[in-house]
């Protein structure tokens, strides 16, 4: 369940709303340039990249 | 049937303010004369996919430089004193050991993309701070005086991180002046 009426007209979203999002966007946004100061802040691999969930 | 008046985006979810991630590293930060002048922005997003999209491909705080910074602040505020929407704000901050910051730093920028603060128009941003031995999360807020604002963002900020320590609030003006002899106005 992804729309709720609620989150449409207050955009609103909750932390497990957001969350829900997470593993599914993990391409950087086309366009995006990565100049060399940002090195340092880029990841070299996005599949390494795993939001920690609650998992106890 | 008026099912043509509102068409449908999929996989889109437009945040309510957009956001400007800063980025600042101490290598950007020694070929500059003065402070701030290597701060720069990163990418500028307005949807939950955009977000996830930066988030998932950029480190975290326990796994960036010491001495870097790195912002997300509501687009057009720039993370500065000397903005006009900052400069009579004031931050409040969370202090975490190295390495302790990540979860968080990602429910900060959760809580203020989805706008869960009561108080959530005054909120210009947040900041992370990567030292030596600590990693320190800030909120900035734009009106410091408004004390009932700033301790309602202050309170909610820490039930979302479930933080148990005090939490102190520091007006930009006072540290401007007394560097690290300011001191808190509020506490929580």
């Amino acid at each position: 369940l992804v729309g709720d009426e609620s989150a449409v007209t207050d955009k609103k979203y909750s932390r497990d709303f957001l969350l829900k999002f997470a593993e599914h966007w993990t391409d950087l946004p086309e366009g995006f340039e990565i100049s060399s100061d940002m090195e340092a802040l880029m990841t070299s691999s996005v599949s390494s990249h795993v939001i920690e969930r609650d998992s106890h | 049937s008026s099912a043509t008046s509102k068409p449908v985006v999929h996989q889109s979810h437009p945040l309510e303010n957009s956001w400007t991630f800063w980025f600042d590293t101490p290598t950007a930060k020694s070929k500059q004369a003065s402070w701030g002048s290597s701060m720069r922005p990163i990418y500028t997003f307005s949807t939950v996919e955009e977000f996830w999209s930066i988030y998932n491909n950029i480190h975290h705080p326990g796994k960036l430089v010491v001495g870097a910074d790195f912002y997300c602040f509501k687009h057009k505020i720039e993370p500065k004193w000397e903005d006009p929407i900052c400069a009579n704000g004031g931050k409040w901050t969370a202090n975490y050991q190295r390495g302790k910051s990540d979860t968080s730093w990602l429910y900060t920028l959760l809580a203020m993309i989805g706008e869960q603060f009561d108080h959530g128009d005054e909120i210009c941003g947040a900041v992370v701070n990567v030292r030596g031995r600590a990693e320190k999360i800030s909120i900035w807020t734009k009106n410091a005086s408004n004390e009932a604002a700033q301790v309602s963002i202050g309170k909610q900020w820490k039930e979302f991180l479930d933080y148990n320590e005090t939490m102190g609030f520091i007006f930009h003006d006072d540290a401007r002046k007394l560097d690290r002899n300011a001191k808190n106005k509020y506490v929580v």
